[in-house]
């Protein structure tokens, strides 16, 4: 029971965070809020990339001197899988993206509705 | 040669550049914005069409980004089923571009430079998922069609901000979902890469990671095509959009979605997979069936052209969802041919819903009234899109339909037969109201609008003729479905 | 809706956490993600793009389209800020 804890409690710990942001969106009130939801889920997705790409006892994805002209042979459990940190850099701009767009809609709300609450814009638009 | 030689990788690139330089061209001129989309999207269009005869003639096409062999770089793969796609967003892209410039200039008269560049990139977006063979790269241009899609749709007219931001919240849940799924299957396989994920799965299908990707995948992609309860979007958004972001993107996001359903079921996953392991199946049959019905119904229900339309879209992906669950070969080149169809058609409604707006600056039914007299062309393109929804024999709906009761009554799923017709039943209803209303009424304004009343008021020629072409486009397809069926569709449909 | 909310949230979690029990364990250099399509990069990054940085030559080389379609995703919400906040300058 305690091995299998120590091998998966951090994919708990981002799922647990995973469904903090998911509950924000979902059920949040303030839109501003439910833009806050996204970030932490899609936050707590690259975290759960991230951890992916990790070997115990491994450095950077970064060749060392040594590594670098051929006197060794590399070391593959040496060195963190790097594809894992490549998809994220891209993910991590769609994250800043979405967040953009989300926050010019919401400024488009607010100049016509005067407010983010969603419940009080629903009353006005009816 | 060489130009033909990197076609695949041109399909995309050109929206992609274009629209790079869009802005800058807005800069100096603004009227020469619509001149060079329509470069922009007639190239691709060229070139998709040239890939798509390739496809047919060699098999499928390959082609390495920057060279780099699979699974370590990126790879496009273009068989039978997205060559097809690639024609069809192209072709509509092409379509409405020819349409928009009037539209454009009524409403958004001090956006347009802006407009058609989000517009471009959209297109971009939506041509780099249906090309790709990576499931990563798939996401990336995912967001990409989003992001445009949600901008687009907020530009629209009031409460449109409002529409798009429920739509965003919902839309980046389904790719926050599809990134989970590959990111779990990421996890035990190591691979981005469609094929080799389709190699590596197997041996792994009765992973408990496995089965939860796949649920991910389903559901996320749900989302993005608002298959039934989870369509909550869909009709406020396209209904509020402006005219021509919604004949770009009504006819072609929710397409979009079922397109990427099929790959996910039949490429990465294996069909025995998807439909024997989980009990897939019989929930997209039932939740295909309630999609049809509470689309119909509500549709039954709006007095808003546009939002009548939106349920429409909403009951087609039930037929598309349905067709694919019923699991046998005849069904699935029902839905597919459904696809095809559903995209041809509902474009053709958008286009003839832009053309009212543009006309009566409103879209409720009754804006039809004498429509007949004042708009006989515009009406009878209408006509003939709303027979082919209806399902009457020459025209291409009538085919798609007849496939999937075909593949509906091999499954021994009577339930769905009746949705079908159920369906039929209430889109004559829809069709013959709206035929109705042009007919007989002639204004409610009385006497002093009689002269008025009389004038012809049909809509501008750039309007006019995509209207006219898409209703012969849906002829067309309707007398050649044969071809298109052996030719093209028979080689995307799994073997099962 | 909050209630709704929470049941949906819990449904998704316990879901995700189902999926966890066949994981590899986690910092395991043997796992498929950590041995399969990855010492590649590792090993030839030097000789096929001369970069000891490994996520650099994977970022802008091997899947260098990934990062197109990155700026594009940033070109896009630019332009979406654009057409959306822009106001007709009233003169």
């Amino acid at each position: 029971m305690f091995d299998l804890v120590m091998a998966k409690y951090n994919f708990w710990i981002y799922i647990v965070l995973m469904m903090i942001g998911f509950y924000a969106m979902i059920a949040k009130n303030n839109l501003i809020k439910k833009i806050v939801g996204i970030n932490i889920f899609q936050t707590a997705i690259i975290l759960f990339y991230i951890s992916i790409s990790f070997k115990r006892g491994a450095t950077l994805p970064i060749l060392t001197e040594s590594d670098m002209h051929g006197h060794t042979t590399i070391e593959i459990a040496q060195y963190l899988n790097p594809l894992p940190h490549v998809l994220m850099l891209t993910a991590i701009v769609v994250m800043v993206a979405t967040l953009g767009v989300a926050l010019a809609i919401a400024i488009l709300i607010y100049r016509k509705y005067h407010t983010l609450e969603e419940d009080e814009i629903l009353k006005e638009a009816k | 040669m060489m130009l033909t030689d990197q076609a695949p990788a041109l399909i995309v690139v050109i929206p992609l550049m274009c629209a790079l330089l869009t802005p800058i061209i807005g800069l100096v001129k603004k009227e020469l914005c619509h001149i060079w989309v329509l470069f922009a999207l007639a190239l691709s269009t060229a070139f998709a069409v040239s890939v798509l005869l390739a496809v047919i003639s060699h098999g499928p096409v390959h082609y390495y980004m920057g060279g780099w062999m699979p699974p370590w770089g990126i790879e496009y793969v273009i068989d039978h089923l997205n060559a097809l796609m690639l024609v069809l967003v192209t072709g509509t892209a092409l379509v409405v571009a020819f349409y928009s410039p009037k539209s454009i200039e009524r409403e958004l008269p001090d956006k347009l430079t802006y407009f058609y560049t989000v517009f471009l990139l959209q297109v971009t977006g939506f041509l780099g998922i249906v090309i790709t063979g990576d499931v990563f790269n798939l996401y990336v241009f995912l967001e990409v069609a989003s992001l445009a899609g949600y901008a687009l749709i907020a530009a629209g007219e009031e409460g449109a901000p409002l529409a798009s931001f429920r739509y965003l919240i919902l839309g980046t849940i389904g790719a926050c979902f599809y990134l989970i799924g590959a990111g779990y299957l990421y996890i035990v396989t190591g691979s981005l890469n469609m094929a080799d994920l389709a190699a590596a799965l197997p041996e792994l299908y009765h992973s408990k990671v496995i089965l939860v990707a796949f649920a991910f995948f389903m559901v996320g992609i749900a989302l993005k095509m608002a298959l039934f309860p989870l369509h909550m979007w869909l009709p406020d958004a396209y209904t509020k959009a402006p005219s021509v972001a919604s004949a770009l993107i009504a006819p072609l996001m929710t397409k979009i979605a079922v397109y990427i359903m099929l790959r996910i079921m039949f490429t990465v996953f294996r069909p025995s997979f998807s439909f024997e392991i989980l009990p897939v199946s019989t929930i997209m049959v039932v939740t295909g069936i309630a999609a049809i019905l509470v689309g119909a119904v509500m549709a039954l229900a709006q007095i808003d052209f546009k939002r009548m339309l939106c349920y429409i879209i909403v009951a087609e992906v039930g037929y598309m969802v349905g067709g694919i669950g019923l699991a046998n070969e005849t069904a699935i080149k029902g839905a597919i041919l459904h696809v095809l169809n559903d995209v041809v058609m509902t474009l053709g409604l958008f286009a003839v819903a832009g053309i009212i707006t543009y006309v009566k600056k409103s879209h409720n039914l009754s804006d039809f009234q004498g429509a007949f007299k004042k708009m006989p062309f515009t009406m009878a393109a209408f006509t003939v899109i709303g027979l082919s929804v209806i399902g009457v024999p020459p025209t291409c709906g009538f085919f798609s339909k007849w496939y999937l009761i075909q593949g509906s009554v091999i499954a021994g799923n009577w339930y769905f037969v009746a949705a079908l017709l159920f369906s039929s039943l209430i889109n004559i209803v829809l069709f013959f109201r709206i035929l109705e209303i042009g007919y007989y009424d002639q204004g409610d304004h009385g006497n002093q609008e009689k002269g008025a009343g009389r004038k012809f008021t049909e809509a501008p020629v750039s309007m006019l003729v995509p209207a006219l072409f898409i209703a012969v486009l849906i002829i067309l397809i309707g007398f050649y479905n044969q071809p298109i069926i052996l030719g093209i569709i028979q080689h995307s449909v799994p073997t099962l | 809706m909050k209630i709704l909310g929470l049941i949906v949230t819990m449904v998704t979690g316990a879901l995700l956490m189902y999926g966890t029990a066949d994981m590899p364990d986690w910092g395991d250099p043997n796992s498929p993600a950590n041995s399969r399509i990855s010492p590649r990069y590792i090993e030839k990054t030097e000789i096929e793009t001369a970069t000891p940085n490994i996520v650099t030559s994977i970022l802008a080389d091997y899947r260098g389209y990934d990062t197109l379609g990155e700026t594009t995703v940033i070109f896009t919400a630019g332009v979406s800020c654009i057409l959306l906040l822009r106001r007709r300058r009233k003169g």
